[in-house]
């Protein structure tokens, strides 16, 4: 159990040393949607399910979705000038 | 922390060390970041660091979610008043995150640009954007 949570932990860390080397926006979404599992999954193994389930369906799907319709937005300002 | 491996840390420092890592990488991506959009995941990684920190505070080993539905009262469980406050912190990351997303719109708008080094503070806009 405790191998399982140690395992979950350096996974987020590496996850989210990941989602701030992806310099790339469009590229940063699906290594924070990612992060967003795998913290997810950590929060399930740390007895938390309730903070489990808000997490994953906030970061892995609501947070993205945010960045994906902020960069469409910027987008269609760059096409417009 | 009653029983250590030998040579390896306690397991109940390994969330503070994650947690510290996390906030020094979203730090470190918010100092060096080139792009708006960019530094705002860069955020959100260094709140996920106050989660983890929050929840590895309040974890007991070997007990159980907070839940006494289905076992009485008194059984061993973790601390369920990190839990609360670790489930609003997501709730207020979500919406700071959507506020800073259409902050960073709103620039690209009127400036034209993303880059937090080309952005000048209090100076107004280039007659190409208007």
């Amino acid at each position: 159990m405790t191998l399982l949570v140690a395992a979950l932990l350096l996974l987020a860390a590496l996850s989210g040393l990941l989602v701030v080397l992806s310099r790339d926006p469009r590229r940063q979404i699906f290594a924070m949607a990612g992060n967003g599992l795998v913290l997810g999954l950590l929060f399930l193994a740390l007895q938390a399910p309730d903070v489990a389930l808000s997490e994953i369906a906030v970061g892995t799907a609501v947070t993205p979705l945010l960045f994906l319709a902020a960069l469409a937005a910027i987008r269609m300002d760059r096409a417009k000038r | 922390m009653s029983t250590l491996s030998p040579g390896a840390l306690p397991i109940s420092a390994l969330p503070w060390l994650v947690a510290a890592w996390l906030f020094a990488v979203g730090l470190y991506g918010i100092v060096t970041s080139r792009h708006c959009v960019h530094l705002v995941g860069c955020l959100t990684v260094c709140q996920s660091a106050t989660y983890v920190l929050l929840l590895g505070l309040g974890y007991v080993r070997e007990a159980g979610p907070p839940v006494f539905y289905d076992h009485p009262p008194g059984t061993p469980a973790v601390d369920p008043v990190v839990q609360a406050l670790v489930l609003t912190d997501i709730v207020v990351g979500a919406a700071v995150t959507a506020l800073l997303l259409a902050i960073a719109i709103q620039v690209q708008r009127r400036r034209g640009t993303l880059d937090p080094q080309a952005l000048r503070p209090l100076r107004p806009p280039p007659p190409s954007a208007e």
